[in-house]
């Protein structure tokens, strides 16, 4: 019950804050940049139609891909903030008067942001969906795929920036998990982005850092009219247990980190 | 449950994390509260006060030293059900009515109501916001945003309530409202721990006042008891003889009924005695009762 309420207040309090209005506001003026190259090539001559189809493919993948990484940012945005904004205001006090356990409020914190990372990706889905409708492409996939991995990615992005912002600055918290994703796919055995760590450096950093990679929705998703890549179901669950797995140990050491945290005001 | 909040050797520094600063807030302080009394905890600004505050609520932790909160340690859930608190600055969901801000307290605090919107109405009438039910929290004044803290402190009928600073912010009707309830909570029996800088409204309400200076505990007891030990008397003679004490006859004033002496306990009998082998005459003794502010200088050397 306590959990719930203060969830849902983390979520009204997160639809309210201005700076993710603004997150919000860019990203949408962005996509509807995007959607103009995409309608002017759909307006193409017929000459040069396979010509613009390729572009068209190519740009829906980068609107995809901008959309997916751009939740990331969001879900680490507002874990992070929803904790350190409570404890910079000092409304923390009140709600941690009230008997609530910090790890409660903590859940709580979480589960609000995975309610608007709930919405981001909904929204996320329409977007991809519209867009390949207008560009007159087909996205094959499975609709639950589009939406179950990236929730699991969110949540791992979120869980960690709350980890990291019962110990430090929102801003650095938010610096810090968005490089461990940047690092997790520069260290990933199909990436060459770090040619120059040694491999067993690599190796251990694929193995600590979140690999985004194997809960990336692009796994299983082609727009084009090819056909989707049959993955057996035991294959999926594996990889989101790996990714709530993930996100619950980022939960559990943020709680850890929480318990002992001086709540005076910043 | 003999003691409804008790403090035993309990030292607080804060220290900077990759440096050399270390702020020492609290010094083995140690008091205790028995249920169903006003407590007043006074000091200057920076004495320790919402350390110890924090200590009590569970946000800070000692480094070293004891804290129970009715029967239980700081932070415990069992305990805070049973708690009303209202911080220096009570903050809020901006977005928030004052309905509403109170109906997701009355849900975190596990209370159950038969009628929550009557409950609630009471409420904000109890603390003069009726009336005020569709503006937003974010819109209140600082008086109001006060008072909807207080009763976000009444809404899970706690036993003890602590308050920070209650009447900051308030105007005089509005601090006498404060003083009003707290004396109705005390008729209730329940429990009143809060801080104040307005020394004249505790001592009009309080049972025992604890008084921090600098991280120390200065002085700490029954509020009668404090006031009485002042431990002076005041002595009204009609002349003094020629070779008298020259620092009490420095201080000596003149009064219609005599002249007034203001001299400690201790001497009184010397005083008298040397007064009347003088040959004078001692019209009147009284043991003087001092308030609380002079008191809290007199404790504090002033430094508030």
């Amino acid at each position: 019950m306590r959990i719930r309420v203060l969830a849902w207040i983390t979520f009204l309090s997160l639809l309210r804050n201005k700076l993710i209005v603004l997150f919000f506001g860019v990203f949408l003026g962005i996509v509807l940049l995007m959607s103009s190259p995409l309608l002017a090539m759909k307006s193409m001559s017929a000459d040069n139609q396979v010509q613009a189809q390729a572009m068209i493919v190519n740009l829906l993948s980068l609107i995809t891909a901008m959309v997916s990484g751009f939740g990331s940012l969001l879900a680490a945005w507002s874990a992070a903030d929803a904790v350190a904004s409570e404890m910079k205001t000092g409304t923390i006090l009140a709600i941690l008067a009230r008997p609530v356990r910090r790890w409660e409020f903590l859940l709580a914190k979480y589960c609000g942001v995975l309610m608007l990372m709930a919405i981001y990706v909904a929204f996320m889905f329409a977007v991809d969906i519209i867009l390949a409708r207008i560009a007159g492409q087909r996205i094959v996939t499975s609709p639950w795929l589009l939406l179950v991995y990236p929730m699991v990615r969110y949540g791992i992005y979120a869980a960690l920036a709350m980890w990291l912002v019962t110990a430090m600055h929102p801003v650095f918290a938010f610096v810090a998990v968005m490089f461990a994703g940047l690092l997790a796919n520069m260290v990933s055995p199909e990436s060459l982005g770090a040619a120059f760590l040694p491999q067993w450096l690599r190796t251990g950093l694929f193995y600590v850092l979140p690999s985004l990679n194997l809960l990336s929705e692009d796994r299983f998703l082609a727009i084009t009219a090819a056909t989707l890549k049959q993955t057996p179901w035991n294959e999926h669950a594996i990889a989101l247990a790996h990714g709530l797995d993930y996100a619950l140990v980022a939960l559990l050491l943020a709680a850890f980190s929480f318990r002992r945290r001086s709540l005076a005001r910043d | 449950m003999t003691t409804a909040l008790e403090f035993s050797g309990v030292t607080k520094v804060y220290k900077r994390v990759f440096s050399e600063e270390r702020v020492q807030a609290l010094t083995n302080v140690s008091f205790a509260v028995s249920p169903g009394e006003v407590c007043g905890f006074l000091g200057p600004n920076g004495a320790g006060k919402t350390t110890s505050i924090g200590i009590l609520m569970g946000f800070l932790f000692p480094n070293s030293g004891q804290v129970r909160v009715l029967d239980c340690p700081p932070g415990d859930v069992r305990a805070k059900a049973q708690i009303g608190f209202l911080p220096e600055n009570f903050a809020f969901y901006k977005f928030l009515t004052g309905p509403k801000l109170l109906a997701l307290h009355l849900a975190l605090s596990g209370r159950r109501v038969g009628d929550p919107t009557g409950f609630i109405a009471g409420l904000l009438a109890q603390v003069k916001l009726a009336g005020y039910e569709s503006l937003r929290v974010g819109r209140y004044s600082r008086g109001m945003v006060q008072r909807l803290g207080i009763a976000q402190a009444l809404v899970g009928d706690p036993q003890l309530l602590v308050f920070d600073e209650p009447t900051s912010g308030l105007d005089p009707a509005g601090r006498k409202d404060v003083l009003e309830l707290v004396r109705s909570l005390k008729q209730a029996g329940k429990t009143v721990f809060f801080s104040s800088h307005i020394l004249p409204e505790v001592e009009q309400i309080c049972d025992r006042v604890v008084i921090l200076d600098r991280g120390r505990l200065v002085r700490a007891g029954r509020m009668d008891e404090i006031l009485a030990a002042g431990g002076r008397v005041e002595i009204i003679a009609d002349s003094l003889p020629a070779d008298f004490d020259t620092v009490l006859a420095a201080g000596a004033e003149h009064t219609p009924q005599g002249i007034r002496l203001l001299v400690d306990a201790a001497r009184k009998r010397e005083v008298i005695e040397t007064l009347w082998a003088a040959g004078c005459d001692v019209i009147r003794v009284n043991p003087v009762k001092d308030s609380l502010e002079e008191v809290f200088l007199h404790t504090v050397g002033g430094a508030s």
